[in-house]
Protein backbone atom coordinates (compact mmCIF):
# COMPACT_ATOMS: atom_id res chain seq x y z
CA UNK A 1 0.00 0.00 0.00
CA UNK A 2 1.80 3.71 -0.92
CA UNK A 3 1.91 6.12 1.58
CA UNK A 4 -0.20 9.65 1.03
CA UNK A 5 1.76 11.58 -1.21
CA UNK A 6 4.13 14.43 0.23
CA UNK A 7 6.50 16.36 -0.87
CA UNK A 8 10.31 14.79 0.15
CA UNK A 9 12.84 17.51 0.99
CA UNK A 10 16.69 16.33 1.34
CA UNK A 11 18.54 19.32 2.70
CA UNK A 12 22.19 19.09 3.23
CA UNK A 13 22.62 21.38 6.01
CA UNK A 14 20.81 21.84 9.49
CA UNK A 15 19.71 25.62 8.56
CA UNK A 16 18.30 24.47 5.09
CA UNK A 17 16.59 21.71 7.39
CA UNK A 18 15.40 24.11 10.00
CA UNK A 19 14.20 26.57 7.19
CA UNK A 20 11.91 23.90 5.63
CA UNK A 21 10.64 22.90 8.61
CA UNK A 22 9.63 26.40 9.58
CA UNK A 23 7.39 28.83 6.89
CA UNK A 24 4.56 26.78 5.58
CA UNK A 25 0.53 26.65 4.86
CA UNK A 26 0.38 22.06 6.23
CA UNK A 27 2.09 19.91 8.11
CA UNK A 28 5.87 19.24 7.79
CA UNK A 29 7.38 16.45 9.31
CA UNK A 30 10.99 15.16 10.01
CA UNK A 31 12.25 11.38 9.08
CA UNK A 32 15.23 9.78 10.43
CA UNK A 33 14.98 6.11 9.77
CA UNK A 34 11.25 5.92 8.97
CA UNK A 35 10.50 3.28 11.64
CA UNK A 36 8.11 5.09 13.11
CA UNK A 37 6.92 7.75 10.87
CA UNK A 38 6.38 5.67 8.01
CA UNK A 39 3.65 3.52 9.54
CA UNK A 40 2.13 6.52 11.12
CA UNK A 41 1.42 7.79 7.68
CA UNK A 42 0.51 4.08 6.17
CA UNK A 43 -1.96 4.05 9.01
CA UNK A 44 -3.15 7.60 8.49
CA UNK A 45 -2.02 8.79 12.05
CA UNK A 46 -0.64 11.78 9.80
CA UNK A 47 -0.45 12.79 7.07
CA UNK A 48 2.02 15.75 6.12
CA UNK A 49 2.08 17.72 3.17
CA UNK A 50 6.28 17.82 2.98
CA UNK A 51 8.18 15.48 4.97
CA UNK A 52 11.97 16.62 5.48
CA UNK A 53 14.53 13.85 5.31
CA UNK A 54 17.56 14.12 7.37
CA UNK A 55 19.78 11.64 6.11
CA UNK A 56 22.11 14.05 4.27
CA UNK A 57 23.01 15.66 7.87
CA UNK A 58 25.99 13.30 8.27
CA UNK A 59 27.25 15.51 11.49
CA UNK A 60 23.73 13.72 13.13
CA UNK A 61 24.75 10.49 12.88
CA UNK A 62 28.30 10.62 14.78
CA UNK A 63 28.50 8.27 18.22
CA UNK A 64 31.85 9.58 19.54
CA UNK A 65 33.29 10.01 23.20
CA UNK A 66 33.94 13.60 23.59
CA UNK A 67 36.15 13.07 27.10
CA UNK A 68 34.24 11.35 29.98
CA UNK A 69 31.03 12.37 27.58
CA UNK A 70 29.05 10.18 24.75
CA UNK A 71 27.84 12.13 21.89
CA UNK A 72 25.10 10.46 19.69
CA UNK A 73 23.97 12.23 16.70
CA UNK A 74 20.29 11.76 17.08
CA UNK A 75 20.76 10.11 13.36
CA UNK A 76 22.86 7.41 15.35
CA UNK A 77 21.40 3.94 14.18
CA UNK A 78 20.01 1.68 17.72
CA UNK A 79 22.02 -0.49 15.73
CA UNK A 80 25.66 1.36 15.73
CA UNK A 81 24.52 2.27 19.46
CA UNK A 82 24.73 -1.51 20.06
CA UNK A 83 27.73 -2.48 18.78
CA UNK A 84 30.02 0.73 18.91
CA UNK A 85 32.99 -0.48 21.32
CA UNK A 86 33.18 2.76 22.66
CA UNK A 87 29.24 2.78 24.15
CA UNK A 88 29.44 -1.10 24.98
CA UNK A 89 32.97 -0.06 27.34
CA UNK A 90 31.60 2.69 28.54
CA UNK A 91 28.04 3.18 28.66
CA UNK A 92 27.09 -0.86 28.60
CA UNK A 93 23.72 0.43 30.02
CA UNK A 94 22.56 1.89 26.74
CA UNK A 95 24.21 -0.46 24.53
CA UNK A 96 22.05 -2.90 25.98
CA UNK A 97 18.53 -1.15 25.89
CA UNK A 98 19.37 -0.18 22.75
CA UNK A 99 20.26 -3.83 21.67
CA UNK A 100 16.31 -4.90 22.50
CA UNK A 101 14.83 -2.83 20.46
CA UNK A 102 12.50 -4.58 18.24
CA UNK A 103 14.57 -6.62 16.02
CA UNK A 104 17.87 -6.24 13.44
CA UNK A 105 16.03 -4.75 10.07
CA UNK A 106 14.26 -2.01 12.81
CA UNK A 107 17.68 -1.64 14.33
CA UNK A 108 19.39 -1.22 11.67
CA UNK A 109 17.21 1.72 10.69
CA UNK A 110 15.93 3.34 13.57
CA UNK A 111 17.75 6.14 15.39
CA UNK A 112 17.94 7.09 18.62
CA UNK A 113 16.84 10.79 18.16
CA UNK A 114 14.29 9.22 16.29
CA UNK A 115 12.86 7.00 19.12
CA UNK A 116 12.79 9.76 21.45
CA UNK A 117 11.28 12.20 19.13
CA UNK A 118 8.23 9.41 18.89
CA UNK A 119 7.60 10.06 22.93
CA UNK A 120 6.57 5.96 23.27
CA UNK A 121 6.07 5.46 26.75
CA UNK A 122 7.14 1.77 25.81
CA UNK A 123 10.68 3.05 24.48
CA UNK A 124 13.73 0.56 25.42
CA UNK A 125 16.24 3.27 25.06
CA UNK A 126 14.47 6.39 27.41
CA UNK A 127 14.52 4.51 30.73
CA UNK A 128 18.42 3.74 30.08
CA UNK A 129 19.07 7.53 28.88
CA UNK A 130 16.85 8.12 32.12
CA UNK A 131 19.01 6.46 34.25
CA UNK A 132 22.49 7.85 32.55
CA UNK A 133 20.69 11.51 32.95
CA UNK A 134 21.45 12.10 29.17
CA UNK A 135 20.58 15.34 27.57
CA UNK A 136 18.70 16.65 24.73
CA UNK A 137 20.62 19.44 21.97
CA UNK A 138 18.08 20.82 20.33
CA UNK A 139 18.34 23.26 17.00
CA UNK A 140 15.80 26.01 16.35
CA UNK A 141 15.46 29.07 14.26
CA UNK A 142 16.42 31.18 17.29
CA UNK A 143 19.64 29.02 18.20
CA UNK A 144 20.19 25.51 19.97
CA UNK A 145 19.02 24.68 23.96
CA UNK A 146 19.87 21.59 26.09
CA UNK A 147 16.85 19.59 27.55
CA UNK A 148 17.37 16.65 30.25
CA UNK A 149 15.98 13.73 29.02
CA UNK A 150 14.11 13.69 32.17
CA UNK A 151 12.06 16.70 30.90
CA UNK A 152 11.88 16.02 27.13
CA UNK A 153 8.97 13.45 27.32
CA UNK A 154 6.04 15.87 28.62
CA UNK A 155 2.44 13.88 27.88
CA UNK A 156 1.20 10.74 26.05
CA UNK A 157 3.06 10.96 22.55
CA UNK A 158 4.45 14.42 23.55
CA UNK A 159 7.47 16.19 24.01
CA UNK A 160 8.94 19.15 24.64
CA UNK A 161 9.93 20.42 21.46
CA UNK A 162 8.95 23.45 20.11
CA UNK A 163 7.22 23.66 16.43
CA UNK A 164 10.49 24.17 14.24
CA UNK A 165 13.01 22.94 16.27
CA UNK A 166 14.48 19.37 15.31
CA UNK A 167 17.04 17.36 18.06
CA UNK A 168 20.30 17.15 16.56
CA UNK A 169 21.83 15.21 19.18
CA UNK A 170 21.97 12.93 22.66
CA UNK A 171 24.53 14.02 25.39
CA UNK A 172 25.57 11.06 27.85
CA UNK A 173 27.49 11.88 30.85
CA UNK A 174 30.20 9.67 31.59
CA UNK A 175 28.72 6.00 33.80
CA UNK A 176 29.92 6.85 37.43
CA UNK A 177 32.53 4.78 38.35
CA UNK A 178 32.10 0.92 39.17
CA UNK A 179 28.51 1.15 38.46
CA UNK A 180 26.72 -1.58 37.93
CA UNK A 181 23.62 -1.40 35.46
CA UNK A 182 21.35 -3.55 33.81
CA UNK A 183 18.41 -3.27 31.43
CA UNK A 184 15.26 -5.48 31.44
CA UNK A 185 12.03 -5.43 29.47
CA UNK A 186 9.16 -7.75 29.92
CA UNK A 187 6.99 -8.35 26.66
CA UNK A 188 3.33 -10.08 26.64
CA UNK A 189 3.31 -10.75 23.21
CA UNK A 190 6.30 -11.85 21.54
CA UNK A 191 9.70 -11.39 22.15
CA UNK A 192 10.61 -8.29 20.26
CA UNK A 193 7.47 -6.49 20.63
CA UNK A 194 7.78 -3.32 23.00
CA UNK A 195 8.37 -3.81 26.81
CA UNK A 196 4.83 -3.90 28.47
CA UNK A 197 7.38 -3.33 31.36
CA UNK A 198 10.93 -2.37 30.98
CA UNK A 199 13.32 -1.58 34.06
CA UNK A 200 16.79 -0.06 33.47
CA UNK A 201 18.41 0.68 36.52
CA UNK A 202 22.19 1.96 37.67
CA UNK A 203 23.45 1.73 41.09
CA UNK A 204 26.74 2.90 43.18
CA UNK A 205 27.58 1.05 45.61
CA UNK A 206 30.22 2.65 48.41
CA UNK A 207 33.50 0.80 50.15
CA UNK A 208 30.70 -0.46 53.11
CA UNK A 209 28.26 -2.04 49.86
CA UNK A 210 25.80 0.86 50.50
CA UNK A 211 23.96 1.93 47.18
CA UNK A 212 24.95 5.71 47.19
CA UNK A 213 23.52 6.54 44.16
CA UNK A 214 20.70 4.38 42.93
CA UNK A 215 18.66 5.27 39.25
CA UNK A 216 15.90 3.19 37.98
CA UNK A 217 14.12 4.50 34.76
CA UNK A 218 10.76 2.68 34.00
CA UNK A 219 9.02 2.15 29.96
CA UNK A 220 5.67 1.57 29.40
CA UNK A 221 4.26 2.08 32.99
CA UNK A 222 3.25 5.58 32.81
CA UNK A 223 2.25 8.05 29.86
CA UNK A 224 6.03 8.64 29.48
CA UNK A 225 9.41 6.85 30.40
CA UNK A 226 9.61 8.01 33.74
CA UNK A 227 12.39 8.00 36.79
CA UNK A 228 11.22 5.79 39.60
CA UNK A 229 12.59 8.48 42.58
CA UNK A 230 10.52 7.19 45.68
CA UNK A 231 11.39 3.57 44.49
CA UNK A 232 15.22 5.27 44.34
CA UNK A 233 15.08 7.06 47.70
CA UNK A 234 13.77 3.33 49.53
CA UNK A 235 17.16 1.91 48.56
CA UNK A 236 19.35 5.44 48.93
CA UNK A 237 21.94 4.26 51.53
CA UNK A 238 20.97 1.18 52.29
CA UNK A 239 23.01 -2.37 51.26
CA UNK A 240 19.49 -3.73 50.73
CA UNK A 241 18.31 -7.06 51.59
CA UNK A 242 15.49 -9.10 50.15
CA UNK A 243 12.82 -7.52 51.85
CA UNK A 244 14.06 -3.91 51.13
CA UNK A 245 14.24 -4.49 47.14
CA UNK A 246 10.40 -5.79 47.53
CA UNK A 247 9.79 -2.42 49.45
CA UNK A 248 11.80 -0.53 46.43
CA UNK A 249 9.82 -2.39 44.03
CA UNK A 250 6.48 -1.60 45.91
CA UNK A 251 7.27 1.79 45.72
CA UNK A 252 7.83 1.73 42.25
CA UNK A 253 4.69 0.16 41.22
CA UNK A 254 2.58 2.53 43.44
CA UNK A 255 4.52 5.35 41.79
CA UNK A 256 3.35 3.86 38.33
CA UNK A 257 0.77 5.71 36.27
CA UNK A 258 0.12 2.71 34.11
CA UNK A 259 -2.44 2.43 31.04
CA UNK A 260 -4.11 -0.24 29.80
CA UNK A 261 -3.97 -1.19 25.97
CA UNK A 262 -3.74 -4.31 24.38
CA UNK A 263 -1.09 -5.87 25.30
CA UNK A 264 -1.83 -6.14 29.29
CA UNK A 265 -4.20 -4.45 31.84
CA UNK A 266 -2.82 -1.47 34.21
CA UNK A 267 -3.45 -3.97 37.16
CA UNK A 268 -1.26 -6.25 35.01
CA UNK A 269 1.52 -3.86 34.76
CA UNK A 270 1.71 -2.70 37.97
CA UNK A 271 1.92 -6.43 39.01
CA UNK A 272 4.80 -6.51 36.26
CA UNK A 273 6.66 -3.69 37.52
CA UNK A 274 6.73 -5.66 40.95
CA UNK A 275 8.31 -8.59 39.27
CA UNK A 276 10.48 -6.83 37.39
CA UNK A 277 12.38 -4.32 39.20
CA UNK A 278 12.93 -6.60 42.10
CA UNK A 279 14.28 -8.97 39.93
CA UNK A 280 16.32 -6.76 37.94
CA UNK A 281 17.56 -4.94 42.00
CA UNK A 282 18.15 -8.33 42.73
CA UNK A 283 20.97 -9.64 40.11
CA UNK A 284 22.49 -5.71 40.52
CA UNK A 285 22.80 -6.77 44.49
CA UNK A 286 24.38 -9.84 43.37
CA UNK A 287 26.20 -9.00 40.85
CA UNK A 288 24.93 -10.68 38.18
CA UNK A 289 25.64 -7.61 36.14
CA UNK A 290 28.18 -4.99 36.15
CA UNK A 291 29.67 -1.79 34.45
CA UNK B 1 13.54 12.07 -7.82
CA UNK B 2 16.23 10.44 -9.60
CA UNK B 3 17.83 7.68 -7.79
CA UNK B 4 21.57 5.88 -8.56
CA UNK B 5 21.87 2.64 -6.64
CA UNK B 6 23.44 -0.57 -6.95
CA UNK B 7 20.93 -3.57 -6.90
CA UNK B 8 22.05 -7.41 -7.20
CA UNK B 9 25.36 -6.43 -8.21
CA UNK B 10 24.56 -4.36 -11.50
CA UNK B 11 23.98 -0.17 -11.50
CA UNK B 12 20.67 0.64 -11.29
CA UNK B 13 19.83 4.02 -12.24
CA UNK B 14 15.66 5.03 -12.09
CA UNK B 15 13.01 7.60 -11.19
CA UNK B 16 10.52 7.26 -8.14
CA UNK B 17 8.05 9.95 -6.52
CA UNK B 18 9.70 11.42 -2.86
CA UNK B 19 6.99 9.35 -1.14
CA UNK B 20 7.86 6.38 -2.52
CA UNK B 21 9.61 3.58 0.03
CA UNK B 22 12.33 0.90 -0.87
CA UNK B 23 9.44 -1.82 -1.72
CA UNK B 24 7.03 0.44 -4.10
CA UNK B 25 10.73 1.15 -5.85
CA UNK B 26 11.39 -2.12 -6.22
CA UNK B 27 7.70 -3.87 -6.54
CA UNK B 28 6.15 -1.10 -8.76
CA UNK B 29 9.75 0.62 -10.01
CA UNK B 30 11.91 -2.37 -11.06
CA UNK B 31 8.81 -4.71 -11.16
CA UNK B 32 10.95 -6.89 -8.97
CA UNK B 33 7.67 -8.83 -7.69
CA UNK B 34 10.39 -10.99 -5.30
CA UNK B 35 10.21 -8.51 -2.08
CA UNK B 36 6.41 -9.06 -0.70
CA UNK B 37 3.96 -6.30 1.05
CA UNK B 38 2.92 -8.19 3.72
CA UNK B 39 1.88 -5.77 7.44
CA UNK B 40 3.25 -2.27 6.01
CA UNK B 41 4.39 -1.66 9.53
CA UNK B 42 7.52 -3.32 9.95
CA UNK B 43 6.60 -5.98 12.04
CA UNK B 44 6.39 -8.88 9.38
CA UNK B 45 9.66 -9.17 7.73
CA UNK B 46 8.40 -10.36 4.56
CA UNK B 47 9.79 -7.57 2.64
CA UNK B 48 13.32 -7.44 4.52
CA UNK B 49 16.07 -6.68 1.98
CA UNK B 50 19.93 -6.10 2.04
CA UNK B 51 21.15 -2.17 2.03
CA UNK B 52 24.84 -2.38 2.22
CA UNK B 53 24.83 -5.99 3.71
CA UNK B 54 22.12 -5.28 6.39
CA UNK B 55 18.71 -6.28 6.91
CA UNK B 56 16.32 -3.12 6.51
CA UNK B 57 12.64 -3.70 6.04
CA UNK B 58 11.63 -2.47 2.21
CA UNK B 59 7.76 -1.56 3.99
CA UNK B 60 9.42 1.26 6.01
CA UNK B 61 12.73 2.46 3.99
CA UNK B 62 12.26 5.43 2.12
CA UNK B 63 13.36 4.89 -1.57
CA UNK B 64 15.63 8.02 -1.28
CA UNK B 65 17.62 6.19 1.74
CA UNK B 66 19.13 3.65 -0.38
CA UNK B 67 20.50 6.59 -3.00
CA UNK B 68 23.88 5.67 -3.47
CA UNK B 69 23.42 2.58 -1.55
CA UNK B 70 24.28 -1.82 -2.52
CA UNK B 71 20.77 -3.56 -2.30
CA UNK B 72 20.14 -7.07 -2.70
CA UNK B 73 16.51 -8.85 -3.26
CA UNK B 74 15.30 -12.65 -3.35
CA UNK B 75 16.16 -12.19 -6.86
CA UNK B 76 19.78 -11.26 -5.88
CA UNK B 77 20.81 -14.46 -4.23
CA UNK B 78 21.86 -16.78 -7.16
CA UNK B 79 24.81 -16.13 -8.87
CA UNK B 80 25.46 -17.61 -12.51
CA UNK B 81 22.05 -19.67 -12.35
CA UNK B 82 22.65 -21.54 -9.27
CA UNK B 83 20.39 -20.90 -6.17
CA UNK B 84 22.59 -19.52 -3.03
CA UNK B 85 23.30 -22.22 -0.71
CA UNK B 86 20.22 -20.46 1.62
CA UNK B 87 17.86 -21.11 -0.94
CA UNK B 88 19.10 -24.77 -1.62
CA UNK B 89 18.71 -25.96 2.17
CA UNK B 90 15.62 -24.50 2.73
CA UNK B 91 14.03 -26.43 -0.62
CA UNK B 92 15.81 -29.38 0.77
CA UNK B 93 14.50 -29.51 4.17
CA UNK B 94 11.11 -27.98 3.51
CA UNK B 95 11.69 -24.87 5.23
CA UNK B 96 8.64 -23.18 3.21
CA UNK B 97 4.98 -23.83 2.99
CA UNK B 98 2.95 -20.91 1.26
CA UNK B 99 6.50 -18.88 0.57
CA UNK B 100 5.28 -15.90 1.54
CA UNK B 101 7.84 -15.22 4.30
CA UNK B 102 10.63 -17.05 2.41
CA UNK B 103 12.33 -14.10 0.75
CA UNK B 104 12.66 -12.01 3.81
CA UNK B 105 13.82 -14.96 5.74
CA UNK B 106 16.32 -15.78 3.37
CA UNK B 107 17.71 -12.22 3.06
CA UNK B 108 17.62 -11.79 7.34
CA UNK B 109 19.71 -14.80 7.37
CA UNK B 110 21.82 -14.15 4.59
CA UNK B 111 22.83 -10.72 6.74
CA UNK B 112 23.81 -12.92 9.73
CA UNK B 113 25.68 -15.66 8.00
CA UNK B 114 27.82 -12.94 6.89
CA UNK B 115 28.27 -11.68 10.33
CA UNK B 116 28.58 -15.16 11.77
CA UNK B 117 29.44 -18.24 10.03
CA UNK B 118 29.11 -20.67 12.59
CA UNK B 119 25.77 -19.30 14.41
CA UNK B 120 24.02 -20.90 17.15
CA UNK B 121 20.53 -22.24 17.32
CA UNK B 122 20.05 -18.51 19.46
CA UNK B 123 21.71 -16.55 16.93
CA UNK B 124 19.60 -17.93 13.69
CA UNK B 125 16.63 -17.26 16.32
CA UNK B 126 17.74 -13.77 17.02
CA UNK B 127 18.34 -12.90 13.39
CA UNK B 128 14.98 -14.43 12.38
CA UNK B 129 12.83 -12.80 15.54
CA UNK B 130 11.48 -9.78 13.30
CA UNK B 131 10.50 -12.92 10.61
CA UNK B 132 7.13 -14.32 10.45
CA UNK B 133 5.91 -17.45 9.25
CA UNK B 134 2.64 -18.31 9.77
CA UNK B 135 2.43 -21.52 8.18
CA UNK B 136 4.58 -24.56 9.86
CA UNK B 137 6.64 -23.14 12.50
CA UNK B 138 10.15 -21.83 12.72
CA UNK B 139 11.86 -25.69 12.92
CA UNK B 140 12.76 -26.23 9.75
CA UNK B 141 13.45 -22.87 8.97
CA UNK B 142 15.79 -22.73 11.57
CA UNK B 143 18.04 -26.13 11.03
CA UNK B 144 18.06 -25.04 6.81
CA UNK B 145 19.66 -21.72 8.30
CA UNK B 146 22.06 -23.79 10.81
CA UNK B 147 22.81 -26.20 7.83
CA UNK B 148 23.63 -23.70 5.34
CA UNK B 149 26.42 -21.83 7.76
CA UNK B 150 29.53 -22.12 5.61
CA UNK B 151 31.26 -22.67 9.38
CA UNK B 152 28.74 -25.47 10.33
CA UNK B 153 30.64 -28.67 10.70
Amino acid sequence: MRLYPFDLVEPDTLPAALDALSPLDGEARLVAGGTALVPMIRLGLVKPDRVISLHRLPELAEVRRDGGTLQLGAMARLADIDTAPTVREGWPLLAEAARRVATPAIRVSGTIGGNLCYAEAASDPAPALLCLEAEVRVAGAAGGRTVPVVDFFRGFYETALAPGEIVTAIRVPATPAGARSGYVKFTSRSAEDRPLVGVAALVVRDSSGRWDDVRIGLGGVAPTPIRAPRAEAVLRGEAPGDATLRAAAEAAAREAEPLSDLMGSADYRREMIRVWVRRLLTSLRDGARSA
Amino acid sequence: MKLELTLNGRPCVTEAPGHWTVLDLLRDGLNLMGTKYGCGEGVCGTCTVLADGRPIRACLVLAAHVRGRALVTVEGLERDGRLDPLQTSFAERGAAQCGFCTPGMLLAAKALLAQNPAPTVDDVREALAGNLCRCTGYTKIVDAVLAAAPGAR
